[in-house]
This record gives structure tokens, C-alpha cells and sequence, in this order.
């Protein structure tokens, strides 16, 4: 079942590429704050479609070990899975019944959503309730991390705002004005259902993208003014969305349980890029073949480029640890952090190169590599966290953890992107 | 919230008596003494420039319901305080702290981003015994005292903090705050007006964090591993959430005199122009990444230096979590923007479901309108006045609005938004 909804996911995220962008015009970088108010008369004619549809409720994942332990994998566990989870179910398009049948069946993380700068658009969040904890009724929010200028009733945070008890739904309303790369989370009893599995990036792709004077229709991190080939543009042909969280198992198997850990005492065991460790980050969307124990884990790593392609990293990281990721061997272009352009009030260029990402909870970060030449065949580079501890499967010997692999083909062997991270 | 743990009882009760009293503080405040609004930065200040500091120990209350001793810097001959006192000063002044120690160990003060400090008329300079550095500066013996003097060069915001023993004493509690005021324009975060900021809207954060064992051990007298340290309490100016929302002086919180709720309204190119201003400090052994929703910050100072290049360039930048690591400060102005202008005319385009298929948050009005009022649940907490608005503020390493055991407490407090006014809040 999860293959079905894997694909119909990244087949609606194709369908978004496609339209995104069109009949947009240019906002100016720094617009008039009062013009801003002048549209809000018009977010009503405009109409606000429902652009995606989750599900708060539990679920359980994979996560590899040689061994075994108390909290690791977890005897509740159905079988092949090890961990329990909280998390969201992507439910777009469902009848009730079928959302109904999704309790349980969380995905880790929640699915990528992306909008475009200035269309108003509805996110409905359902509580289907936790089927391994019948007695535990918390409520769920969604909480976009980051979303300026935010009114309480959609912000998520359940003590100013309002949050959906079991059985309910809530619509919020976004109208993004500032592009970049924002994540979301719930942010009912924040650090467990953080920690739980709670958490995706959401992004917004700019107006520019439509086009602007001198500036051709294509796609761009920023609003930046100026065109390709200028050193401080932010095009790019290829964009791979790269979250980071922690499983702790001690807290997972302890909610499984009926249990509480004691926060302060937090030590990860295992460190994730879009819900997978290392080496489960490269294999293909979906349930990978004879992986079925991945069908709760949908979304690869694995970053693919022609050679001369400008590929975009959106990072973010909703562990409670500062990370930071090293690319080794191509050197990156940060131009974007917190979903701001690295340029200052007066238009000095505040972006650099590097090959470590350091980024800490709550942080996201935006950076364009060219990908470099090849010799022959395929190029392969490594994109890991250098907090090597991060680099280890719940403390065993071997490579496993936040890694994944940069394969890089000779120009003109892909197809375009037709959706984030393909 | 789940059966069985004594957390959200807790946490009910104080979150109930915090925001009791904050309601009592926003509407007495004619009651407040002038000397201390309810919210906003507390400064200490002199005519001589001239400050006493105490080294002395007392207790902090924390919500969980513990007490956990502590050492701070008491202002002269005034009651225990943490942290201690905020010393307010303009730039250019000469800064004179004396320091007394009452405590069983020699304290020093040491002023990170200050130059040509004084210590008894001489420079202050590290201290050996033989070979073996003793103390980041000369000390005050039990008992003793030393004085201390600098020329304030730099407007900003900086630490001042026991060089003795600092793994343990300044984790003990004895540290504060030090703002420097660029001359003439006491509206201004450093000597440049694109520093502006509304002085009614002035927010101290000082960041910390506590080991109850490593207390627990000197309040008896006995020695403490470090390499045993573990933080679990986590508090803005001395409090930890709820009471961090609770009115300066609350006087149920006798010697943690500082809260930390900012109080805004919203941007108006005519009425409110200006944002406001957040000093922050970090004063623990990791990064503390500070997450304000509502908003970007936009920093525009670092340790006492405005985010200027070498040729002038505007250097200053926006971000939405503001990672405050050890010994630093930040400087960032903040405001809210009413984008969407919602309203009663100008609805929401989503339905607000009824009271029964939602859970209504404490702070809540019953309406998505800035300014709105709505049903509310009865019995529920409905601490909501004239339908302000809530934005929370609070430590992203989400192990740290923990509170030994107590959950949604620790680093954590609020950014009130009131109705442009005239409004109907008290
Ligand atoms: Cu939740
Ligand atoms: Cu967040």
C-alpha cells in the first residue's frame, strides 16, 4: 500500500513542478511592507486550494543493527521493523476510509512539501490517534519552522493556538512571501513528538522562477536579481531536500512502552538523513526491492547530477545535535540559511564557499555545488557528518549513519529533475 | 499530556500562577515601581558609574517544585539575586565594580570584550602560583574584595563573570549582564542608525543552564567530578518556563527578580516604526540554538560589535534560529508584521471548528483575529485578555524546555502581541 501512495506522492510533486512558477511576475527583493497588505484583500478571490493532506498518528521503522539491546530493535515490534515512531502519513486524495486505514502507518520523515512564493494554499492535518497507545491522547499541530509574520491560529504551537484532538481535523493557511528552505514539525509536547518523528522540510521556490527582466524562467533558490552566470545567482538544475533528525532509542522504546525517558540524559544512537541511515540513504524511493521493511522509510538520499550541472542542497536539521555535514572533494556554495539570502541590506555578498555544512537544531541551509567533470563512467563522492559519531549505526563498527553518495554521470545522461530529489 | 506522570499537573498550577500574576503585573502597572516595568530589561545604573557586587549564595526556585542552591553577585549590600544585577552604562563612561566576596572560595570578575581592565589600579592579568595559573584575574579573598575599572569604549551588550574557578563558579551562578549604550542615542544598539530600535521594547535573554548534583555538592561542602556534568535545568534571566513569563519583581520569585516575556505590537510604518531590541547571552557549555517564532531576528551586533565590514558593508543578517554559544552575545532587533491584515471583514479562508473538535491552547482567544475574542472552554485556563497574540520563544535542542523530568518548561517564554492601539487590553 505504501508503494501506491510513494508513487501518487512523487507523482503530485511532479505535477507541482511543472505548474510552479507560471504567470508569477518578479516581486522586488526588498517589496514595500504596505503594498504587502494592499494583496491581503485578494487572498479570498484568489481561492486557496488543498495542497496536501497528513495524518498525525504512530507507526513503526527500520533502522539497522548486528545487535540487540533492551531498547534496540524493540519487541513490540512488527515484524522486520525495529522502531517506534509518531509521525505523519501522507493522506492527499484519500476518502475516510482509507485515511482511516493509515493509522499505524506514519512515515518517517513526513512528506517533503513545497510551495510557490505568494499563492495561498491549504495544509489539513487529521488526527488519527497512536494504535500502540490507546491511552495516550495527545492532540497534533503542524508547526512551519520559520513562516515570518505568522498569525497564532496557524503556527502550531498548541498553548497560543489551537491544536487537533483525535478523530478531528484543522485546516492552516500558508501564503509564503519569502523563499528558501523552511522545515515543519508538530509542536504538541515539542520534544517528544519532535524526537518521535514529527518532522519534514517544507521549501518555497521564489517568483523569479517565472522570469523577471534580464532574467529567463527557470529555477532559483532566491528572489536574486541577477542571471545565471552571474557568481551570486542561485540557479540551479537539480535540488535534493536533506533532513536530519536522531533516534534515541531508549525515548522510542520508552513511548512504545508506556514509559518516559529523561531528556537531559538524551544520547542518539542513530543519526538520519530523511529517515534512513547509511547505507539504506542510496538505495531507490518508495519500498526499495527487497526492502519491505523500508516501506514506512520512502525517501532516498542519493543525489544524482550530470557533470556541469549546479545541484542544490536544502538542509535542514530537526535533530536536538549541531551537525555538520562535509561533501568531500567538490566544494560547496552556501547561499541561503533560515531561508535568507545570503546578501546584506546594502547588496553585499554574504555568500562562501566551503565543504562543511554546520547546522544546528532548528537550522536550515542552502548551498549549490557545479557538479565537476568525469573521467569515465560514473563519479562517486561521499556527503557525511563529521561528528563521526554520526557516522556509526547504534554504536557498531562500520559506516552507517548520516551518509549518502553524490554520483555524478557524464553530461547529458540524466533527464531533467522532474521532482525534488530524483 | 498522558495519565500517570505528575508533569502536566504541575505544570498547570505553575503555568496558572505565572500568568495570574502577569496579568496582575500588565494590569497594575501603575502599581510597578517606575524603577521596574513589568517587562523589559532591568538596568542597574549609577551617576558615578560607579557598581558593588556581593559574591554571595541564596536559592532559585524552579518549576518543577525544586530549590537548588546557588552562588550570584548580589547588587552591594542587597538581597541574593540571580543572576545578578544588569549594569547599564553609556559609552565613553569609566566603569568602577567593586567586588566582595562572602563565599568559602576566592571570586575574581573577569569582562570578556572589554580592554585595559583595572584590578586595585593595576592591570588586570591572569594569576600564577609558580607555574600554575590560578585565577583569570587578581581575587577577592573570603571576605575580601577587589575593585575593578574599565572605560566602556564599546556600545553592546556583554558578560561579566567570576575568572576563579570558572568551570564550577560560573556555572555556580556568578555571572550578568553589562549594556553598553553608544553615546547620545540611548535608541540606538551601537553608534549607527541602522541599529534603531524602540527603547519601551528592550529584552534581555541571558542564557544558562543548571547541574543540580554540582549544586547539591557545594551547598554540602563536598567535591564534584566535572567530568560528571550533566545539564537539566534551563533558564532565561534565572527563570525557567513558566515562570520566565512572569512580571520583573514577581513576588512570588523573591530572588529571581528578571522575567523575560517581550511585549510588542504590531509593525506601523506611522505608529510603531521602530523594533525591538534582544540582547542575548549565552552563558552555557554548548550552543543554545534560540528559536523566536513569529518572526526572523535580524542580527545586528555580536559581542559587543556591530555586523559592519571593514568598508562599511551592511554585514547585518536575518535568521530564524539564533544559535547563542558559549560567552556570546547577540544583538538583534525584532518585530512583528500583521501581513494578512485577517479580520472579521478580511476572514481567514479556513473554518475554525467548534469548541468540541479542537483543544484550546491556554493562551488562546477563542478567535484567529489580532485583537478578536471567541468562546472558550469552560474551566479551561483562558489566560487570553483583549485577544492579543502569542508567539513562543524557545531553545531548539529540545532536550533543553525539559526541566528535570518536567516537559514544555526550561528555555522557553514568550513574545506577547497586543492589539494596535486603541485597544481594549488593560
Ligand atoms: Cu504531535
Ligand atoms: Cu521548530
Amino acid at each position: 500500500m505504501d508503494q501506491r501512495l510513494t508513487r501518487r506522492g512523487f507523482l503530485r510533486l511532479g505535477l507541482g513542478a511543472a505548474a510552479g512558477g507560471a504567470g508569477i511576475l518578479l516581486a522586488p527583493h526588498t517589496r514595500d511592507r504596505l503594498a504587502r497588505r494592499a494583496e491581503a484583500a485578494s487572498v479570498l478571490a484568489q481561492g486557496a486550494s488543498l495542497r496536501y493532506h497528513l495524518a498525525g498518528t504512530d507507526g513503526w521503522i527500520s533502522l539497522p543493527s548486528a545487535s540487540s539491546s533492551t531498547y534496540h530493535p524493540d519487541g513490540l515490534a512488527p515484524a522486520g521493523l525495529s522502531t517506534y515512531m509518531f509521525g505523519f502519513a501522507d493522506v492527499t486524495g484519500l476518502d475516510a476510509a482509507q485515511i482511516q486505514a493509515m493509522k499505524n502507518k506514519c512515515q518517517a520523515p513526513a512528506p517533503l512539501m513545497y510551495f510557490d512564493e505568494g499563492q495561498g494554499a491549504l495544509v489539513r492535518l487529521t488526527n488519527l490517534g497512536l494504535a500502540q497507545r490507546p491511552d495516550l491522547t495527545d492532540a497534533h499541530t503542524i508547526h512551519w519552522h520559520g513562516f515570518r509574520n505568522v498569525i497564532p491560529m496557524f503556527d502550531g504551537e498548541p498553548s497560543s493556538s489551537v491544536s487537533v484532538p483525535i478523530g478531528r481535523s484543522l485546516d492552516y493557511y500558508y501564503r509564503p512571501r519569502e523563499p528558501g528552505t523552511y522545515m515543519f514539525h508538530c509542536h504538541v509536547e515539542d520534544t517528544e513528538h519532535v524526537h518521535m518523528g514529527m518532522t519534514g522540510i517544507v521549501f518555497v521556490r521564489p517568483a523569479q522562477n517565472g522570469g523577471a527582466p534580464g532574467i529567463p524562467p527557470g529555477r532559483y533558490v532566491f528572489n536574486d536579481g541577477v542571471p545565471p552566470g552571474d557568481p551570486r545567482s542561485t540557479a540551479y538544475d537539480r535540488e535534493f531536500a536533506v533532513l536530519l533528525t536522531e533516534v534515541w532509542n531508549e525515548a522510542h522504546w520508552d513511548d512504545a512502552h508506556i514509559q518516559l525517558p529523561e531528556w537531559s540524559d538524551y544520547r542518539p544512537d542513530f543519526f538520519l538523513l530523511n529517515g534512513r541511515v547509511y547505507p539504506d540513504t542510496i538505495l531507490p524511493h518508495g519500498t526499495p526491492p527487497g526492502r519491505p521493511d523500508l516501506a514506512y522509510q520512502p525517501y532516498s538520499s542519493l543525489i544524482r547530477a550530470n557533470a556541469g550541472e549546479r545541484v542544490l542542497l536544502r538542509f535542514a536539521n530537526l535533530g536536538f545535535l549541531k551537525q555538520t555535514m562535509v561533501l568531500d572533494g567538490i566544494r560547496l556554495r552556501v547561499v541561503g540559511k533560515d531561508a535568507v539570502l545570503l546578501r546584506g541590506r546594502d547588496g553585499s555578498d554574504l555568500s562562501y564557499q566551503t565543504s562543511t555544512i554546520s547546522i544546528g537544531p532548528g537550522e536550515s541551509v542552502d548551498a549549490i555545488f557545479v557538479a565537476p567533470e568525469v573521467v569515465s563512467g560514473e563519479a562517486t563522492y561521499l556527503l557525511y557528518n563529521r561528528n563521526l559519531v554520526g557516522l556509526s549505526n547504534n554504536g557498531e563498527p562500520g559506516l552507517g549513519g548520516q551518509l549518502t553518495e553524490v554520483r555524478i554521470a557524464p553530461a547529458g545522461t540524466l533527464p531533467p529533475q522532474s521532482a525534488p530529489n530524483q | 499530556m498522558r495519565p500517570g506522570t505528575p508533569g502536566p499537573l504541575i505544570r498547570g498550577l505553575a503555568t496558572f500562577v505565572a500568568f495570574v500574576a502577569l496579568l496582575a503585573a500588565v494590569r497594575g502597572a501603575a502599581a510597578q515601581s517606575l524603577a521596574v516595568p513589568p517587562n523589559g530589561i532591568v538596568c542597574t545604573t549609577s551617576a558615578d558609574d560607579s557598581f558593588a557586587l556581593t559574591a554571595t549564595d541564596g536559592y532559585i526556585s524552579l518549576p518543577d517544585g525544586n530549590s537548588v542552591y546557588m552562588w550570584s553577585f548580589a547588587s552591594g549590600t542587597g538581597p541574593f539575586q540571580h543572576p545578578g544585577p544588569v549594569i547599564c552604562v553609556d559609552q565613553g563612561d569609566t566603569v568602577t565594580i567593586t567586588l566582595s566576596n562572602t563565599l568559602s572560595q576566592p571570586v575574581s570578575l573577569i569582562f570578556p570584550g572589554q580592554s585595559d581592565v583595572l584590578a586595585n589600579g593595576v592591570p588586570s592579568q591572569p594569576q600564577f602560583s609558580g607555574a600554575t595559573l590560578t585565577s583569570l584575574a587578581p581575587a577577592a579573598p573570603t571576605g575580601g574584595s577587589v575593585t575593578y575599572q574599565f572605560v566602556a569604549n564599546e556600545p553592546g551588550t556583554y558578560l561579566y563573570e567570576s575568572g576563579t574557578n570558572p568551570g564550577v563558579q560560573v556555572q555556580m551562578g556568578l555571572f550578568g549582564a553589562i549594556v553598553v549604550r553608544p553615546a547620545g542615542h540611548p535608541d540606538w544598539v551601537y553608534a549607527d542608525a541602522s541599529t534603531a530600535f524602540d527603547p519601551a521594547h528592550e529584552y534581555l535573554m541571558l542564557l544558562s543552564e543548571i547541574d543540580p548534583y554540582l549544586h547539591m555538592a557545594l551547598e554540602r561542602g563536598q567535591s564534584y567530578d566535572m567530568g560528571q556534568y550533566r545539564p537539566r535545568y534551563f533558564l532565561i534571566n534565572g527563570r525557567s518556563f513558566p515562570d520566565t513569563i512572569a512580571p520583573n519583581g514577581a513576588a512570588w520569585l523573591p530572588d529571581q527578580p528578571y522575567g523575560a516575556l517581550a511585549h510588542i505590537y504590531p509593525y506601523d510604518p506611522v505608529t510603531n516604526p521602530l523594533p525591538a531590541l534582544v540582547r542575548y547571552v549565552g552563558v552555557g557549555s554548548a550552543d543554545f540554538p534560540f528559536h523566536p517564532h513569529g518572526n526572523h531576528s535580524r542580527v545586528v551586533g555580536r559581542d559587543g560589535r556591530p555586523l559592519r565590514g571593514d568598508g562599511g558593508e551592511d554585514l547585518s543578517y536575518e535568521k530564524f534560529s539564533l544559535p547563542i554559544g558559549p560567552g556570546q552575545t547577540w544583538d538583534v532587533t525584532f518585530s512583528w508584521h500583521d501581513a494578512e491584515n485577517f479580520s472579521p471583514s478580511n476572514p481567514i479562508p479556513v473554518t475554525v471548528p467548534n469548541q468540541q473538535n479542537l483543544f484550546a491552547g491556554a493562551y488562546w482567544s477563542g478567535s484567529p483575529y489580532l485583537g478578536g475574542t471567541g468562546t472558550l472552554p469552560v474551566g479551561g485556563e483562558g489566560y487570553n485578555q483583549c485577544g492579543e497574540y502569542y508567539h513562543v520563544a524557545h531553545n531548539h535542542a529540545l532536550t533543553q524546555i525539559t526541566s528535570w523530568g518536567l516537559t514544555m518548561s526550561g528555555m522557553m517564554t514568550y513574545t506577547r502581541i497586543d492589539p494596535p492601539e486603541p485597544n481594549s487590553c488593560p
